[in-house]
């Protein structure tokens, strides 16, 4: 992707993004280090990290195409499981030394089971994510992520101490205040960063060590915070949705005359506007609660939809978002529903919500471009 | 539009439900054979339900929305009636101009990939026609679409003010997941007691659990039949099995007679060695729904042409788990291991992969199958995902596999031509019949 | 075209003066092949009719004459099949297509192990022992393009023919990715390419390779054994070749015959195989 903003450090974010293993896994593992991979933003990357292994957000990158994987899953699919199922089975995972899956979604849970089965990962788990986010749920999570640390204890011969677990969980919440201190600069009138240089911002910080990352991150702060910024924009617009990992496409979107100022994906504000408590007694606990209770939740939690609708007009008030992009990958349930309500409800409330069906990879570009630019007129930009 | 009025319209679609099976009830009176008797008995049961659903609407008395996988033992103990969203899609069968047109109309609220059957659902509870409830008993499994239907229903203007109440539900079946699963099943009491006013009476649930426990093991003995060369009984069966043991009348001592009626007829079959096919020449797995609309041409078509028979279907599949009634520690949780484990579909879709497969390993085993056919409905996202694992189960055992991928409830998905092409082609290459 | 091919096995079981017809009648072209002796003497291939009895009729009738008989009573046996539950009325039998096209794939070349057939209206993938049987078999599923009318349907959006398609993609030196599975979609996705300024070339060849994409994930369902035949009308597309045996890794066994009577033939032989059993 082109870059607007002048920074050479954004370019290692976006090389990060736009690669399967960047420089700095390949040397993490050069150095002897393992990777676990996670595939889902619900993923307990600290306990990961605690165990001094990198944490990596699995996703397909760089695929081209599924044949592979079609064998196994069905045309019904969410493409972003069958193109990283297919990676897996043609090899290109086999820099991780484990990996474990959530039961996020039905499509996410067989990925796991096919996985499991055809590739040749050493550790494969999955924890089993409640669907509420009362404290009995709270409670069994935590025996599921207790479970889970002490499967890698034993696998990788290493003792999570509860210390390990605590400096973890700072240093994870220190990304986080990182990424919100980015996010803060484009609740400006000129933003200094692109929504598709966000992306690749926030991709880049699921694929490498966070102590990095976050260095990285403080220097681009430096760079852009006092930079004049973007003013040549017809519509402020949050993108709403999930599985979004690809620069290009906010690129796209925004190569209309929007800009993206913020969203809520899950390589965006949903993992990184909350902390984990830190004044908790024990880590574990207070992991389950961040990730059970507490964070921005996907749809697939129950009965959370008025906090995710009251968290995106916080966002439209604080960002002064003029309309919402709302993206779903075809054939996926749990997206379906959330575009129907917000749809409805943004509308009622004479907020612009358009809804784009797509695939993993990107294609009719042209048709992108006509429906966004379509948006803008609608509304009236 | 009056409160009244308002009502009458929600409760129209439940009362066309009504005498769509009293009508049926009408035509099943009207045959001689066995199979249909049983049928009859059924639908009656069917109606006497609708009816008094219906009496519960107008005299404003207490009953719930719920799904049959979520202990309806308990229900029938509270003596609360039940009705559950999910019946439209298949009884519409009956009329498909008008089922068709509706699932039209809710693809545009719902689109395309949304599984049809909660997509009728959603559509009827947008568009007010659904009777409102005195309290929802959502589900969360075994699909995504179940899941979020309910949270549709939650923010929709006119049902948010329903009290609803979900019980999670762990990934697993071990120990840990049902002292887990029997604690949200009493937190579901709570709630029922403290919205409907009716009270769970620990010696009603006995009762109801001991009947419901008959039933199943009547039902386990009925299978063993259905083992036999030729099988005593075709493709209707198993759904109505279901439909006695796990809905509307559950545990209620007119289930074990349909029960024994049943397992009567069919002892008399195999007695005299007598099939549903007089030429049994291929014997099926239908692992999903028997649906009501493909029993009118497809099911009929398999066995006249092909003397293909469904010997086992997903739903007509429920091990028998007996639940200790000692206590009632023991009796929530033997509820909670079937919710999680015995009922069908949700046993096979709602956690690992592993049931898909040992439960196509067993039934082919057990009941002598040819044929495993996964009929690939649009809404069985994960089971989509299944159907290379499935495939590699059945190469290991040495079965054919059929995928075909259709819709359920909507035959413009894939045509009833289409299907039967794909059978035959299918057949015929596997040497099959 | 009109090569005789001849059979490559020594065994002979047909009787002196066995002469059968075998007729394949399809969504978008009938075939009719007339073998005497366990040779291929005669095959036509027709575009078919509204009227599949019309269509078998008129190829039979051709592929007689071509043969030098004078009558459809000239044939000793005759064997029909086709899609769906059509029958061919002046057939002695009716055999199902996958039977004829395992047959005559089996005969034709006995290593093959893995049959493609791709047809106007579906694709097909079997696998076959070492006889000529059946073991798996796996058909497209239901929103698939991969067929005739596929290649028709973006013939017509790039205005270059069927066969020009075919000669474009084989020239590609950047083949386009084509992403979208459904014809509908690949559609638009072509013209957003054409806009694009991307050569026909490239498209073209991005074109062929997503649907051999799809047939190979059909053949990984049944399992890849080598040799690997094709069969039907889009066998004969070279470009569609080349992208499978690009993605097969293996190459394709050229049957000696047209690709597309494979069925017809298959039949006759099982009207062979009917008549010496009956004299």
């Amino acid at each position: 992707m082109e870059t607007k903003t002048r920074s050479k450090t954004l370019k290692e974010f976006i090389e990060a993004a736009e690669t399967l293993v960047n420089p700095e896994i390949h040397r993490w593992k050069k150095q002897g280090g393992k990777v676990v991979g996670y595939f889902c933003s619900y993923g307990p990357k600290e306990i990961i990290t605690a165990a001094d292994l990198l944490p990596f957000r699995m996703r397909a990158t760089g695929s081209t195409g599924t044949e592979l994987a079609d064998a196994y899953l069905d045309s019904i699919n969410c493409s972003f499981c069958r193109h990283c199922f297919n990676l897996g089975l043609r090899g290109e995972y086999d820099f991780i030394d484990g990996a474990v899956w959530l039961n996020t979604c039905d499509h996410v849970r067989r990925v796991y089971d096919n996985w499991k089965r055809y590739v040749k990962t050493p550790l494969v788990h999955i924890l089993s994510l409640p669907k509420k986010m009362g404290q009995p749920q709270v409670e069994w999570y935590r025996g599921e992520l207790t479970m889970f640390k002490e499967r890698l204890e034993k696998h990788f011969a290493v003792e999570i101490t509860d210390e390990r677990l605590w400096e973890a969980i700072k240093l994870h919440n220190q990304t986080r205040r990182l990424q919100r201190r980015l996010y803060d600069l484009r609740k400006r009138q000129n933003p200094p960063i692109t929504g598709a240089e966000t992306m690749a911002v926030m991709v880049a910080g699921t694929a490498m060590p966070n102590a990095q990352y976050n260095e990285l991150l403080r220097q681009l702060l430096d760079e852009i915070s006092n930079v004049e910024g973007n003013v040549d924009y017809r519509a402020r617009l949050m993108i709403v949705g999930a599985i979004l990992d690809d620069p290009a496409y906010v690129e796209v979107i925004e190569s209309q005359g929007g800009l993206v100022v913020t969203d809520m994906l899950c390589f965006g504000t949903r993992i990184m506007w909350k902390d984990v408590d830190e004044g908790a007694g024990d880590p574990i606990a207070a992991l389950a609660q961040y990730y059970v209770a507490e964070r921005p939740s996907c749809p697939r939690m129950f009965g959370d939809y008025p906090r995710r609708a009251g968290f995106i007009r916080d966002m439209i008030r604080e960002f002064k978002v003029d309309g919402i992009i709302g993206e779903r990958m075809l054939f996926c349930d749990n997206w379906t529903a959330e575009h129907f309500m917000m749809g409805k409800e943004f509308k009622a409330a004479g907020i612009p919500y358009l809804t784009l069906d797509r695939e993993y990879l990107l294609a009719g570009v042209g048709q992108l471009r006509t429906r966004v630019q379509a948006f803008l007129e609608t509304m009236g930009r | 539009m009056t409160g009244k009025e308002l009502q009458r319209k929600r409760l129209q679609k439940f009362i066309q439900e009504r005498d769509v099976l009293h009508a049926m009830v009408e035509a099943f009176t009207k045959s001689p054979t066995a199979e249909e008797k049983l049928y009859r008995m059924l639908t009656e049961v069917y109606v006497d339900h609708h009816n008094e659903i219906i009496r519960c609407v107008e005299e404003d008395k207490p009953f719930i929305a719920s799904y049959f996988a979520c202990a309806p033992e308990i229900y029938t103990a509270m003596n609360l009636p039940w009705y559950t969203f999910l019946t439209p899609a298949f009884t519409g069968a009956i009329s498909e101009p008008v089922l068709e047109a509706e699932i039209d109309a809710s693809e545009k609220l719902f689109g395309k990939d949304f599984c049809t059957i909660l997509r009728i659902a959603g559509y009827y509870i947008e568009q007010d026609l659904a009777p409102i409830p005195t309290a929802i008993i959502a589900l969360l499994h075994p699909c995504d679409g179940t899941t979020v239907l309910h949270q549709i229903i939650q923010t929709n203007e006119e049902w948010r003010n329903v009290p609803m109440f979900a019980a999670d539900p762990p990934y697993w079946e071990d120990e840990r997941s049902i002292d887990y699963y029997a604690g949200e099943l009493k937190r579901m009491v709570s709630f029922l007691e403290e919205h409907t006013g009716h009270r769970l009476d620990m010696d009603r649930l006995q009762e109801a659990i001991k009947e419901s426990n008959k039933q199943y093991e009547l039902w386990m003995e009925y299978n063993e039949l259905r083992r036999a060369v030729p099988c005593p009984h075709g493709y209707g069966v198993g759904m109505q099995a279901f439909g006695v043991a796990e809905s509307f009348i559950v545990g209620a001592p007119k289930g074990t007679e349909w029960f024994k009626v049943l397992l009567a007829d069919a002892e008399k079959l195999v007695r005299e060695g007598k099939g549903k096919v007089a030429n049994e020449r291929i014997r099926l797995l239908w692992f999903d729904v028997v649906s009501l609309g493909w029993c009118f041409d497809l099911f009929p078509w398999l066995e006249e042409e092909w003397g293909a028979v469904i010997v086992m279907d997903m739903f007509g599949y429920t091990p028998y788990t007996l639940i200790d009634t000692s206590t009632e520690d023991s009796m929530f949780k033997g509820l909670a291991k079937r919710a999680l484990f015995d009922v069908p579909m949700v046993r096979q879709a709602r956690g690992v992969a592993d049931n898909f497969l040992s439960d196509i390993r067993r039934i082919v085993k057990d009941y002598k199958i040819d044929c495993v056919v996964w009929p690939g409905h649009m809404g069985h996202k994960d089971g989509a995902a299944a159907i290379g694992m499935m495939r590699d189960t059945c190469r290991e055992i040495g079965v054919p596999f059929l995928h075909i991928g259709l819709d359920l409830f909507d035959k413009r998905y894939t045509t009833v031509e289409e299907i039967k092409d794909k059978f035959s082609k299918f057949f015929t290459a596997m040497g099959l019949g | 075209m009109d090569a005789v091919p001849r059979r490559t096995e020594t065994k002979r079981e047909e009787k002196n003066g066995v002469i059968v017809g075998g007729c394949d009648i399809g969504s978008a072209t009938g075939k009719a092949v007339v073998m005497k002796d366990g040779e291929i003497v005669s095959y036509v291939i027709i575009p078919s009719t509204t009227k599949p009895e019309v269509t078998a009729r008129t190829a039979m009738d051709e592929a007689i004459k071509k043969a030098g008989l004078s009558a459809l009573e000239d044939l000793g046996y005759i064997v029909g099949t086709g899609y769906g539950r059509l029958k061919v009325p002046f057939a002695n039998e009716n055999i199902s297509e996958i039977t004829c096209h395992a047959q005559g794939a089996h005969w034709l070349c006995p290593t093959v192990r893995t049959v493609i057939d791709i047809g106007g209206q579906d694709c097909k993938v079997m696998s076959l022992d070492d006889k000529g049987k059946v073991i798996e078999f796996v058909m497209n599923d239901r929103c698939a393009a991969g067929t005739g009318r596929f290649f028709e349907a973006m013939a017509r959006t790039l205005d270059c023919g069927l066969e020009g398609l075919s000669l474009l993609s084989l020239q590609a030196k950047r083949p386009a990715a084509i992403t979208s599975q459904c014809s509908v979609f690949a559609e638009s996705e072509v013209i957003t390419l054409v806009n694009e300024g991307i050569d026909l070339e490239d498209i073209a060849a991005g074109l062929h390779n997503s649907i051999a994409g799809r047939l190979i994930s059909m053949v990984r369902k049944v399992g890849l054994t080598e040799d690997v035949a094709l069969t039907g009308g889009c066998a004969k597309n070279e470009g569609l070749v080349k992208a499978l045996e690009e993605k097969l890794g293996v190459r394709v066994k050229k049957l000696p015959v047209d690709p597309q009577i494979v069925g017809a033939v298959g039949a006759a032989l099982i009207a062979a195989k009917r008549l010496s059993r009956q004299s």
